[in-house]
């Protein structure tokens, strides 16, 4: 777990890059990485490369980077880890190739100079990094499926400029701040800003599962490594397997094989608890895998709520104490919340509603003096637990029925909109009768902080109008679902996947979590278990989860099973004092503040 | 010491649980306190062949249920110290003989509970159970909630047997082999069991140099579909199949590959790993089923993801390039001496 930055003057005549420039770059994301920092620039000043480190793997200087290969011909900066390093090392090995070090970085090399760029392929983990490749003269940059580990580029046509985070980016002084009515737009869309925007004009996020090449003529074709609609298309394909074991002993399986892998440390490893089956199946399923002593659990409570039902914190000691963990209930009062907001906002990298819980939790769990924790995100998304796996599949089939009558759609949308206006629907019943006709549209109404309509009075007409059409965004959703997933459960899970998941749940866990100097695994969160698991998943749908809950041994209690989903709920109407907005949670009042946070 | 086996297929059968069964038997007979090893089999699709000293074959039994059962029950008036049922579906039958049978299981018939509760509740009740594998028990006790003495007795290989040897040139020219490189799987082809990896290691073969084609050998109900499969890919020119062929014929047709490959998800153990690995043919099997345990977690050969169209392709990629033919130092883990040497411990530990 690092921060990485890369500089690459690509063009003839673009002027070197300048160490200033890599170490502000790289000054700046020290947080992510506080046990060590290198740079290293080319004899022809061309190329440019910087990390911070966090040391999990190797604690050893040998894992320090920039990492160069004992050719000189590659050097490579990489944050995240590779969890299956080991096996890949052992068939390096098989295969002749000679070690230096026991990093998961140097493996990363030695692959690259196997497989080139299918290596990407290999690799079980979260990850972002370049190679530069002296023999060819260029820099290979990947991202790991999901987008647990965030990566940015800005292209100036010249020099094309890498790192880990946004505001990296901007604190290395080459590049432009013009803000992008596309990146605001998707902000208040959604509540986070969909990738490949940001909320500026010259950056870009490197998409999730893509690598590329960057050489003389500048940053190539992203090619897509990994596919999640392609994945469930494959799943319903190979049902054959489902029926060989019990859902329950695949779940227990394979669960446990990702958990065994995103245990390997060699640091101790805590974990998020809450009330919920996700964290509080993982923290038994550990129990069960991990070879170390107890596990050190911490739960998050808000003083205001303790005692009320919506409090996780009695439950998840209860089950802590069941499974001999050394458990922390860690409890933030409203003072703590308004004074660490300034540092929040700071280390948000970019705008976001949410972040709050991982931020507290993440500080509680660093307070522990751990440097990495399993968390159960995720879950709700593999398993299908979302009102949107029942609410999505409900409107495309109502709107499709509507539309096979001559004047259907004007009627319902005139119904819906009737309505909403007397009340017997929600605000969003004319956006759901505009746009639920497909899976990508019913999706983001599902899942919409604003509807496009509105944008005009949130960010002025010019800006809503350019940042609407830019952004595109109902095309967008539509194109994540190529190949046709096959499935509604596939459907759902991968729109899921590609904006909520990606675009906020993973990015605020890695900068909420980064601003303590902690590593947060997510093994519900991994390419090579969702493709396991996509058979089944697809056959069982959200039913899935109560096989989950049925998968350690002995089966999760009823106490937790059984306990109403609420959700985790932070203070923030109060503590924030966020004026009303016409909903419930003041969700749109906090977007604003957020923003304004950012300038 | 006088031992009753209950058996689907053992002297006469083909494939690997046979197999098994008849290592088992001669590993029981080679106990130095074993008088008489009485073999009752299910199934008998060949004629059984020598049967081994000591051992009395009642062959009678497996012309039907009835037959069993009627086979079974005449062995009531005699007593055994040992008594090994072969299979889920035979503990009715064991139950006659003792109360509490040592069960064996192999593979898929034991990854669910059977569906009537009598056999369920038998399996609960085992005096023992002696697994192929890890992951076979592993997924029995997680139905059955088994609780009683557990061992792990994987395959065994008579590394005699297998040699590393050259191209056979007759079978070369059978497969149309010339100057190719060979892929292999070796198993049946069955519609009901499509789990073998045969469709996944199809799917890459375009990826893989031309010169590389893959040699499926066995029968088998699918066989028709993957035909179609094949040729819908095109892939006429690069996909043999052998269909059934003798078995005395398998140790040529593991020295006719240079890769052997099984992508496979419902492996017991994986016992033809071992056989290719004993022709020094570098194996490729799946980290999600018995084979792994036949590559000893990847120390004897490569595992991959059967879901994972890339992993396998790099995998096959990497032992291609290697252009090596050697034994495994770690095979003879699984020499019928450490076999023998199990069994007798298995069976020691079960008197005591």
């Amino acid at each position: 777990m690092c921060g990485i930055g890369a500089l690459f003057a690509y063009k003839d005549g673009a002027p070197p890059v300048r160490r200033e420039e890599l170490e502000a770059i790289n000054e700046r994301m020290r947080p992510r990485g506080p046990d060590a920092g290198g740079t290293w620039i080319s004899d022809d000043g061309r190329v440019g490369l910087a990390a911070r480190r966090l040391a999990i793997i190797d604690l050893s200087p040998e894992g320090d980077q920039p990492l160069t290969d004992t050719s000189g011909d590659l050097v490579i900066v990489f944050n995240g880890e590779i969890y299956n390093h080991r096996e890949l090392r052992a068939r390096l090995a098989r295969g002749g190739a000679r070690f230096h070090s026991s990093s998961d970085t140097e493996v990363l090399l030695q692959l690259y100079r196997a497989h080139g760029a299918e290596m990407v392929e290999l690799l079980r983990g979260m990850f972002a990094f370049c190679i530069w490749d002296r023999r060819t003269e260029r820099m290979f940059v990947a991202r790991d499926p999901y987008g647990i580990k965030p990566l940015y580029i800005a292209d100036d046509g010249q020099t094309v400029r890498i790192a880990s985070t946004v505001k990296a980016l901007l604190a290395g002084g080459g590049v432009s701040r013009t803000s992008d009515p596309a990146g605001v737009a998707g902000f208040f869309l959604t509540g986070s800003v969909p990738e490949p925007f940001t909320t500026f004009q010259s950056i870009r996020a490197v998409e999730a599962g893509t690598a590329f090449f960057i050489d003389a003529s500048g940053p190539g074709r992203a090619r897509h490594h990994y596919s999640i609609a392609n994945v469930f298309r494959r799943g319903c394909a190979q049902h054959a397997f489902v029926a060989l074991v019990p859902p329950e002993t695949q779940l227990r399986e394979f669960v446990s094989e990702s958990l065994t892998y995103h245990l390997v440390s060699d640091v101790p490893v805590g974990a998020f608890l809450s009330a919920g089956i996700d964290s509080t199946g993982l923290v038994a399923l550990t129990n069960q895998v991990s070879r170390g002593g107890p596990l050190r659990t911490v739960t998050l409570s808000f003083d205001v709520f303790r005692g009320h039902e919506s409090d996780e914190s009695s439950t998840a000691e209860r089950f802590a104490r069941e499974m001999h963990s050394k458990h922390t209930t860690r409890i933030v009062t409203r003072d703590e919340f308004q004074s660490d907001l300034p540092r929040f906002f700071d280390a948000m990298d970019q705008p976001t509603i949410d972040g709050v819980n991982t931020w507290f939790v993440s500080k509680a769990t660093a307070e522990l003096g751990l440097k990495v924790a399993i968390s159960g995100i995720g879950g709700d998304e593999l398993f299908g637990s979302y009102p949107s796996f029942t609410a999505l599949p409900r409107i495309v089939r109502s709107m499709a029925i509507a539309r096979k009558f001559p004047a259907g759609m004007p009627t319902a949308r005139a119904a819906l909109t009737a309505m909403s206006r007397a009340g017997f629907a929600g605000p969003k019943a004319p956006a759901v009768a505009r746009y639920g006709e497909t899976w990508g549209g019913a999706y983001l109404v599902k899942r919409g902080l604003y509807m496009p309509s509105e944008l005009p009075e949130v960010m002025g007409r010019d800006a809503a109008e350019e940042g609407l059409e830019r952004l595109a965004m109902f095309d967008r959703a539509e194109r994540m679902l190529e190949p046709d997933p096959m499935s509604d459960f596939g459907r759902v899970a991968t729109l899921e996947a590609a904006f909520y998941m990606r675009n906020q749940l993973l990015r605020d866990t890695d900068w909420a979590s980064m601003a303590h100097s902690l590593e947060v695994r997510t093994p519900l969160v991994d390419a090579w278990l969702l493709r396991q698991l996509a058979p089944l998943l697809t056959n069982e749908g959200s039913a899935s989860k109560q096989y989950f809950a049925d998968s350690p041994r002995p089966p999760l209690p009823s106490y937790v099973r059984n306990r109403p989903k609420t959700g985790f709920v932070v203070p923030l109407i109060d503590w924030a004092q966020l004026p009303p907005d016409g909903t419930g949670t003041r969700m749109r009042s906090w977007a604003k503040r957020v923003l304004e946070s950012f300038g | 010491m006088r031992i009753l086996l209950l058996t689907t297929d053992i002297y006469g059968g083909y494939g690997g649980i046979a197999l098994y069964n008849r290592d088992f038997a001669a590993a029981l007979t080679e106990h130095p306190d074993c008088e008489e090893l009485v073999v009752v089999p299910r199934l008998l699709p060949n004629p059984p062949g020598e049967i081994p000293p000591k051992v009395r074959f009642v062959a009678e039994a497996a012309r039907n249920n009835v037959a069993y059962f009627r086979a079974v029950r005449a062995l009531r008036r005699e007593r055994f110290d040992l008594v090994f049922c072969g299979h889920v579906n035979l503990l009715p039958v064991a139950r006659m003989m003792s109360d509490r049978p040592t069960l064996l299981v192999y593979g898929i018939e034991a990854w669910k509970p059977p569906r009537d509760r009598l056999r369920n509740r038998l399996a609960r009740n085992a005096g023992a159970v002696i697994s192929i594998s890890d992951i076979t028990l592993s997924r029995f006790v997680s139905w059955s909630s088994f609780g009683g003495r557990t061992f792990v007795l994987p395959n065994a290989i008579h590394l005699d047997e297998y040699a590393i040897g050259p191209r056979d040139p007759n079978l070369v020219t059978r497969y149309g082999l010339a100057g190719k490189r060979v892929l292999l799987t070796v198993g049946r082809i069955v519609a009901a069991e499509r789990y073998k990896g045969f469709d996944e290691v199809i799917e890459v073969l375009p990826d893989l140099p031309k010169d590389v084609v893959y040699l499926i050998a066995g029968g088998g109900n699918d066989l028709p579909r993957l035909r179609r499969k094949v040729d819908d890919l095109g892939l006429f020119d690069r996909v043999i199949f052998t269909g059934l062929f003798p078995e005395a014929e398998k140790p040529a047709l593991y020295n006719l590959a240079d890769v052997y490959v099984m992508p496979s998800r419902g492996e017991g153990f994986g016992f033809v790993l071992l056989e290719a690995m004993a022709c020094g043919v570098p194996a490729i099997g799946s980290r999600h089923d018995g084979s792994r345990e036949a590559l000893r977690g990847g120390q004897l050969g490569t595992l991959v993801d059967p879901a994972s169209a890339a992993d396998l392709r790099l995998a096959i990629t990497e032992l291609l390039a290697r252009r090596e033919k050697r034994i495994p130092a770690g095979l003879d883990y699984f020499s019928f001496d450490n076999f023998r040497a199990r069994v007798h411990a298995i069976v020691n530990e079960l008197r005591r």
